[in-house]
C-alpha cells in the first residue's frame, strides 16, 4: 500500500474526500494486508514444495537456474530499482563473485560457505573504486563503465590463464561430498538459493521503508531536486551500488558452487547482465517482487528456448526483440502495462476532476448534516459527473 | 627502431579509423544524449554487406559504399524518429541504452542467422600488397582504410563548420532549447545527426572489411574502445573524440610491442577509469559532458 502510493508519482489518488478516504483506506489497508500475507504464504509454500513436485532432476535443475536468476535480478534491483541507474554489466560482479569463491575454495582450506561470503565481501570492496569512478557523473558514464567492466574482465580472465584457468575454464570442488547424488544436490541448492533470495528481498524491503530508501528514490525521480533538498546523492548511490554488487557476487558464488565449472565466456557475458535488466524491467523495477516475477517468466523462456532450439543465434534475436518491446511499451513492468491495457477498454472517465461536483455536494451534505438545495445550474454537470464517476470506479 | 616506427605508422592508421567511428558515436550523444550501443553492430553489419557484395558480384568492396552509406543514413533517421524519440525524456539516457542494446543484439543474431558464425574475409587482388613508407612496411589495404576514414572525417568537419545545416546541428548539440528558440527544427536535425552517425558506421565498416576477419560477435570488441574514446575526449565533442582516438590508437599500437594484443587493449579501459577519476567531463569536453 505504502509502496504503491509513494512510488507511482504520476498516478497518486489525489485528494479524496477526507471522511470517505479515511474509511476506505482503513478497510482497504486491512484487506490488502490480508491478501498480501496470503500471497506471501502461497509464494513461500510454492517455493518450498517445488523440489518435491518437480517430476525429474532436469526440471529441478531448471528451477535452480531460475532461482539463481531471481537472486541476480533482485540484487541488480538494489541499484536499478532504487536509483534508476541501469547497469548492463552486473555480470561483472556475479562473475567476480563466482571466481573469488572458486579460487578461495581451491587455494585455501576455508569452508565453502565462508569462502562464498568472503568472496562477496571482496567483490564489494572492488566495487568501491568502480562506483566512485562511475557514479561521480550522471547516467551515461555509469552505463559505459558497466559495459566496459564486463569486457575488460573477460579479456583479463581469458588471458590470465595460470590463475583463472583461462579459456579452458575452472573446475570448482563441490561443497557436498560424493555420497550426495545429483538430484539431492539440486534440491539442496534450490533451497540455498531460496534462502539467499529471501535475504536479498528482506534487505530490499528494509531499504525501501527506510529514510535511505526514500533518498534513493528521490534520486531516481529527480537527482537535482534530491540534491538541493539535502540528500547526499553521491554517497547514497555508492552505498546502493556496493550493496547490489555484494548480493550479486553472493549469487554468483552460490551458482559457482552448484554448477561446479566456470568459463570466462559465460561468466563475464554481456548477455547475462542484460538478462538481469530484462527480468527486473519486465517484472517492474519499482516493486519488491518484480525481479522475481521477471526471472520466472524470462528464465523459463530462456531455458525453454535453449532446450527447444539449442544454442542458435536465434535466441539473441528473441532476447533483443523482447528487450526492445519492454523498453518501448512497458518500461514500468508487465503489471502496470497490463492494468493500463485493461483500463483502456473500460469506459473512460469524462471528467478530469479528481473530485466530481456531485461528490463534493454529497460531502458537504454529510459534513453539515443538512440537505441544502442544489444550485439549479449545477444539476446538469452533476448528472454528468455522477455518470462518469460510476464509470471510473 | 624500425619496429617502433612500424608501430607508430600502424597506430596512426588505426587511430584514423577509431577517430571516424568515435566521431559518429559522439554525434549521437551530442544531438540526443544517447549512448548508441548498436553503433559497432551497424559497423559489423556494413562490413558484412561489403563482404557479401564482393563475394556476390566480384566488384571492389569500396563500391558497396554507394549503397550502404545512403541506406544507413536513412536507417539512422528512421531509427531516431520511430524508436528513440518515443522514449520518455526523463529516462531517455538509460532507456535509449537499453533500446540500442536490443538493436545490437538483433543485428548480431540476424548476422549469425543469415551468414552463420563462420569467420569471413574479403579476398582482394591487392590484399597482400604493401608499401615501403619511410622504412615502415604498410599494407595497402590499411592505407586505403585510413584514407577513407580521413576523407570522411574531413568531409564531416567541413559539413559541420561550413554549412548552414552544420551550424544548426552544432547549435542543437550546444543548447537544444536555444536552438529551438531561433527557429531550428531540432527534432529533424537530431534525426539527420543520427543518420550522419550511422553513415560513419557504414564507411568504417567497409574500411574494416578490407583488412580484417569479421564475425557476428566482433562488435563487442569495438564498442568498448569506442565508448572509452568518447568519454576520454569528452561526451559530445567531435574534435575531442578524434584526438582521443588518435592518441589511444597510437597507445594501443605501441603497447603491442612489449605486451600481447589482448593486454594492449586494456589501455582503453585504463584511460576510461583514469579520465573518470581525474576529469569526469573528459579532456576536451565542455559544459555539456559535465552533467552526464
Amino acid at each position: 500500500m505504502r509502496n504503491a502510493s509513494d512510488t507511482t508519482s504520476d498516478t497518486t489518488p489525489g485528494t479524496a474526500p477526507p471522511v470517505a478516504a479515511g474509511a476506505t483506506t482503513a478497510s482497504g489497508g486491512r484487506g490488502q494486508k490480508i491478501i498480501k500475507g496470503v500471497g506471501l504464504l502461497l509464494l513461500a509454500a510454492a517455493v518450498l514444495a517445488f523440489p518435491s513436485l518437480a517430476p525429474d532432476p532436469f526440471i529441478l535443475s531448471v528451477g535452480v537456474v531460475i532461482m539463481s536468476y531471481a537472486v541476480l535480478a533482485t540484487s541488480w534491483n538494489f541499484v536499478g530499482g532504487f536509483t534508476g541507474y541501469i547497469s548492463l554489466g552486473h555480470a561483472a560482479y556475479s562473475g567476480l563473485g563466482a571466481y573469488a569463491t572458486a579460487l578461495l575454495v581451491i587455494h585455501t582450506p576455508l569452508n565453502p560457505w565462508v569462502a562464498m561470503l568472503l568472496g562477496g565481501l571482496v567483490v564489494a570492496a572492488i566495487a568501491v573504486p568502480i562506483g566512485i569512478a562511475s557514479l561521480r557523473v550522471r547516467g551515461a558514464s555509469f552505463v559505459i563503465v558497466s559495459i566496459a567492466m564486463v569486457l575488460i574482465l573477460l579479456l583479463v580472465f581469458q588471458s590470465w590463464g595460470e590463475v583463472t584457468g583461462g579459456s579452458n575454464g575452472l573446475r570448482v570442488p563441490r561443497p557436498f561430498d560424493a555420497s550426495v547424488l545429483r538430484p539431492e544436490q539440486h534440491e539442496r541448492f534450490f533451497y540455498l538459493h531460496a534462502v539467499l533470495l529471501a535475504v536479498a528481498l528482506l534487505a530490499w524491503w528494509a531499504i525501501d521503508r527506510s529514510r535511505f530508501g526514500t533518498g534513493l528514490k528521490a534520486i531516481r525521480e529527480d537527482e537535482d531536486k534530491a540534491q538541493s533538498l539535502g540528500v547526499p546523492t553521491f554517497n547514497y548511490k555508492l552505498v546502493a551500488f556496493i550493496v547490489s554488487a555484494f548480493f550479486t557476487a553472493l549469487g554468483g558464488g552460490l551458482y559457482a558452487l552448484w554448477f561446479g565449472f566456470l568459463d570466462p565466456i559465460f561468466q563475464f557475458s554481456i548477455l547475462v547482465g542484460s538478462y538481469m535488466v530484462l527480468m527486473s524491467l519486465l517484472g517492474g523495477i519499482r516493486s519488491l517482487f518484480g525481479p522475481l516475477l521477471g526471472a520466472v517468466i524470462v528464465g523459463y523462456a530462456v531455458e525453454f528456448f535453449k532446450n527447444e532450439y539449442g544454442d542458435t543465434q536465434f535466441h539473441l534475436v528473441a532476447m533483443g526483440l523482447l528487450l526492445g518491446i519492454v523498453v518501448l511499451f512497458m518500461p514500468d513492468g508487465i503489471i502496470p502495462a497490463a492494468t493500463a491495457l485493461i483500463n483502456r477498454f473500460r469506459p473512460q472517465a469524462a471528467s478530469i476532476r479528481e473530485v466530481s461536483a456531485g461528490e463534493l455536494a454529497e460531502q458537504r451534505r454529510t459534513a453539515s448534516g443538512t440537505d441544502p438545495e442544489p444550485e439549479p445550474g449545477a444539476t446538469e454537470t452533476d448528472r454528468l459527473d455522477h455518470h462518469s464517476e460510476g464509470a471510473k470506479r | 627502431m624500425s619496429l617502433f616506427f612500424q608501430s607508430l605508422v600502424l597506430g596512426v592508421l588505426l587511430g584514423g579509423l577509431y577517430a571516424l567511428l568515435a566521431a559518429g558515436l559522439t554525434l549521437y550523444f551530442g544531438v540526443m544524449r544517447v549512448v548508441m550501443i548498436a553503433h559497432s553492430a551497424f559497423l559489423i553489419l556494413a562490413a558484412y554487406l561489403a563482404w557479401w557484395f564482393t563475394s556476390e558480384t566480384g566488384l571492389d568492396p569500396l563500391l558497396s559504399l554507394v549503397v550502404t552509406v545512403p541506406l544507413f543514413f536513412v536507417t539512422g533517421v528512421l531509427m531516431q524518429r520511430l524508436l528513440i524519440s518515443r522514449l520518455r525524456p526523463a529516462t531517455l539516457t538509460m532507456m535509449s541504452v537499453l533500446l540500442t542494446f536490443s538493436v545490437a543484439l538483433v543485428i548480431e543474431g540476424m548476422l549469425g542467422f543469415v551468414f552463420s558464425g563462420t569467420q569471413r574475409r574479403i579476398r582482394l587482388p591487392y590484399s597482400g600488397d604493401s608499401l615501403e613508407l619511410f622504412g615502415a612496411n604498410v599494407a595497402v589495404v590499411k592505407l586505403i582504410a585510413f584514407g577513407l576514414a580521413a576523407v570522411s572525417l574531413g568531409a564531416l568537419f567541413l559539413l559541420l563548420k561550413k554549412t548552414q545545416f552544420g551550424q544548426a546541428l552544432r547549435a542543437t548539440i550546444q543548447h537544444p532549447d536555444a536552438a529551438r528558440l531561433i527557429g531550428i527544427n531540432t527534432d529533424r536535425i537530431a534525426g539527420y545527426g543520427f543518420g550522419l552517425g550511422l553513415a560513419t558506421a557504414a564507411i568504417g565498416g567497409t574500411a574494416l572489411a578490407l583488412d580484417s576477419t569479421i564475425y557476428p560477435s566482433l562488435h563487442w570488441h569495438w564498442i568498448g574502445p569506442l565508448m572509452a574514446i568518447i568519454v576520454v575526449g569528452g561526451l559530445g565533442s567531435i574534435p575531442g573524440a578524434a584526438i582521443a582516438a588518435m592518441l589511444l590508437g597510437l597507445g594501443q599500437s605501441m603497447l603491442q610491442i612489449p605486451l600481447d594484443t589482448t593486454w594492449a587493449q586494456t589501455i582503453f579501459y585504463l584511460a576510461l577509469f583514469a579520465t573518470l577519476m581525474v576529469r569526469p567531463q573528459g579532456f576536451f569536453g565542455g559544459r555539456l559532458a559535465q552533467r552526464f
